[in-house]
């Protein structure tokens, strides 16, 4: 997935209230978080290391 | 005060440290999104958040912030008992610190003094911390919340569930991510080498 797009939703992100960040448990995925997604505290997940957030 | 550190099931101190300080005390509400941390109900109607969770948590947390800069984190504390122990923590580990009350526009406004770009934040409690954590949303930058059952987990990126309203749990809590963090950048050999006492992050009565 690339690295503008929100991990929960896949939406790509471009408006402020988003953030992108490092997998907290193994800092190889990338996790982005969309405004809506984060609002709302959808799960993500590591893509690397499967690590399930928030 | 040592726990063994090398299984993934075992916790980074004994299982009665974590239940005499009140780390899994919760609330008597309960909010949706912090379901999956709670363990059980008590008769009193407290809910219980699960041991093994926060334990996860810390490591977690402690593997996330010692990938930043120390002076590229912001602690945020405006509950009375949270803020000694976030000032102690941020002293050892060379983070910043806005203890009491956080002046809007710390994050967004460049002509206030106290102006500041951090990389990521800390806020000791969601609902006590709104300005930050709404400031921080503002400009982009990864949340990690510590989180009581009652806690909506809104705009929060990593969730620490513990009781976050008490005076030993906070200092528990801080100490244990203090010591995370030393470890994982490797300025602490090993747990044993940790030199601060919980005491020392506990607030006065």
């Amino acid at each position: 997935m690339p690295d503008n797009r929100c991990s929960s939703c896949g939406v790509v992100m471009q408006r402020k209230g988003t953030a992108i960040f490092k997998c907290p448990a193994c800092g190889e995925g990338t996790i982005g978080r969309c405004t809506q997604c984060r609002d709302q505290s959808v799960p993500y997940k590591c893509e690397a290391c499967g690590f399930e957030g928030p | 005060m040592e726990g063994s550190e090398n299984p993934e099931e075992a916790l980074l101190i004994p299982e009665d440290q974590y239940l005499t300080s009140g780390v899994h005390i919760g609330t008597q509400q309960k909010s949706a999104d912090m379901k999956p941390f709670i363990y059980k109900i008590r008769t009193d109607g407290l809910y219980v958040l699960d041991i093994q969770k926060t334990d996860d948590r810390i490591r977690g947390a402690g593997k996330f912030l010692a990938r930043y800069e120390p002076e590229q984190i912001l602690v945020v504390a405006a509950r009375q008992y949270g803020q000694k122990p976030a000032k102690v923590f941020a002293r050892t580990i060379g983070a910043k610190i806005f203890a009491g009350r956080f002046v809007p526009g710390t994050l967004t406004n460049p002509d206030l003094p106290m102006f500041t770009e951090p990389d990521i934040i800390v806020v000791t409690d969601p609902a006590a911390d709104q300005q930050a954590l709404k400031e921080a949303l503002n400009v982009g930058i990864p949340i990690i919340g510590l989180c009581d059952a009652n806690n909506e987990t809104k705009f929060v990126d990593f969730i620490i569930p513990t009781n976050n309203k008490g005076r030993r749990a906070l200092a528990m809590i801080y100490w244990l991510l203090t010591r995370q963090v030393l470890k994982e950048r490797g300025t602490l050999k090993d747990l044993s080498g940790f030199e601060l006492a919980v005491e020392d992050f506990e607030a006065t009565l």
